[in-house]
């Protein structure tokens, strides 16, 4: 079980976080976060990025806190995950829309993950466009959006309400879900992939 | 425009596209739309998400049917288009219009696509007619992208009773968008195929399938 944990508000604008995460077979880690995230402008005027790169042939869990994407704040957030046969993960973000009262800045939220060598999911997610943050394509006005990964070789049923499904993926599922708050989004994420 | 593009975005062509409207009806059904005010954003916003998506497959697939690429690449491909359509109702409607292309026309490079997969996704199956005509990317990308509006304005039309008129003028004012968004995908007309963008429409995602569940309770004009 490993702990994240960031010395102060970070990441700030010009921060480049670079976590390269490897389980070996048989072996199993848990990484969590103790905070939500805040994506901030920096003192000096430039992008944040985080990338994580997971080389996975066991099991890892990695459940980090809420981001919150401030009303200046440039950030880019990738996760690239190669997994192998039996590799099993589990994953989720939640993006937050701002401080309450306090509109976007830019973040950009990409997801890759193969496995043997197949890709199973890519996508990427631009938050702080006002057009796509409010048309009911892309966020219909929603605070906060939540995704859920689950690739443990289970076959959950598909499920859903009016903003969030359960998709079948590849040996698993996808959760996704728009919300007005992070106690909603959290609730349909846990409750969609217990364990 | 080539003419294959032409053929391909006319509403007579007879590729199966009519049966749907893009997440539309379910908005509707919803009353997220319900005006010609509110279908702008939602077309916008499809066309800058799912519309993106399409016309860079789009072209990357008349890229790849220019230069008859084999089984192997058009299986990537389909692939890696796959993994950015997480929804299953998605994945359905895309290969149920990819089918009904591919079943339209006839042409030697289509053969290995089909070869390669049956029931390929639309904008695969459009960049690959439009490549096997010699057709640019541009033109295949431009297709889709405005494939990606008008099916959900002429739904919008016939679900709303809306003006035609005023909706066409809703299309009209997209279009430089439509080649804003053709032009980023003929950018990466070459790019390897994992390497492709992946812009999500996640409100579109979470529409089709709401759409699909409740089409199995009640009736629906259209199949997604």
């Amino acid at each position: 079980m490993v702990h994240l944990v960031s010395s102060a508000c970070a990441p700030l604008g010009g921060d480049e976080l670079v976590l390269d995460v490897r389980v070996g077979a048989g072996a199993t880690l848990r990484l969590a976060g103790v905070a939500a995230t805040v994506a901030l402008p920096g003192q000096h005027a430039g992008p944040s990025r985080t990338t994580v790169r997971v080389d996975l042939e066991g099991a890892l869990e990695y459940l980090p806190e809420p981001t919150v994407v401030t009303a200046r704040a440039d950030h880019t957030a990738v996760l690239t995950a190669d997994l192998s046969d039996r590799a099993s993960l589990r994953w989720r973000e939640i993006l937050v829309l701002g401080r309450s009262g306090e509109s976007p800045g830019r973040c950009r939220s990409g997801l890759s993950v193969r496995r043997a060598g197949r890709p199973v999911l890519r996508q990427q997610l631009d938050i702080g466009d006002r057009e796509l943050d409010a048309s009911p394509a892309g966020l219909a006005g929603k605070r906060v959006s939540g995704t859920g990964l689950l690739l443990d070789g289970s076959t959950p049923a598909a499920a859903g309400g009016p903003w969030w499904s359960r998709v079948p993926i590849d040996g698993g599922a996808l959760t996704t879900v728009l919300a007005d708050d992070v106690v909603s989004a959290l609730a349909v994420l846990t409750t969609s992939m217990p364990g | 425009m080539h003419a294959a593009a032409l053929m391909l975005a006319d509403s007579r062509f007879p590729g199966g596209g009519h049966a749907h409207s893009g997440g539309l009806e379910e908005a509707v059904a919803r009353g997220l739309v319900h005006s010609e005010s509110d279908l702008a954003p939602f077309l916008a916003g499809r066309l800058r998400t799912a519309g993106e998506l399409a016309a860079v497959f789009a072209g990357a697939a008349a890229h790849a049917g220019r230069r008859d690429a084999g089984v192997d690449h058009w299986r990537l491909l389909d692939a890696e288009l796959d993994a950015r359509t997480p929804s299953p109702a998605q994945r359905t409607a895309s290969r149920a219009q990819g089918r009904g292309t591919l079943r339209a026309v006839s042409h030697l490079v289509l053969d290995t696509l089909a070869a390669a997969t049956p029931r390929p996704h639309h904008p695969i199956a459009v960049g690959a007619v439009v490549g096997a005509s010699e057709g640019a990317p541009a033109d295949a990308a431009l297709t889709v992208a405005y494939l990606a509006v008008s099916g959900p304005a002429s739904a919008a039309v016939r679900l709303l009773g809306l003006d035609p008129f005023a909706v066409n003028a809703l299309v009209m004012r997209l279009i430089p968008v439509m080649h804003t968004v053709a032009e980023y995908a003929v950018r990466h007309a070459g790019t390897d195929p994992a390497d492709l963008p992946a812009p999500a429409a996640v409100g579109l995602d979470l529409l089709a399938e709401a759409h699909d569940r409740h089409s199995q309770k009640e009736v629906r004009l259209f199949a997604s």
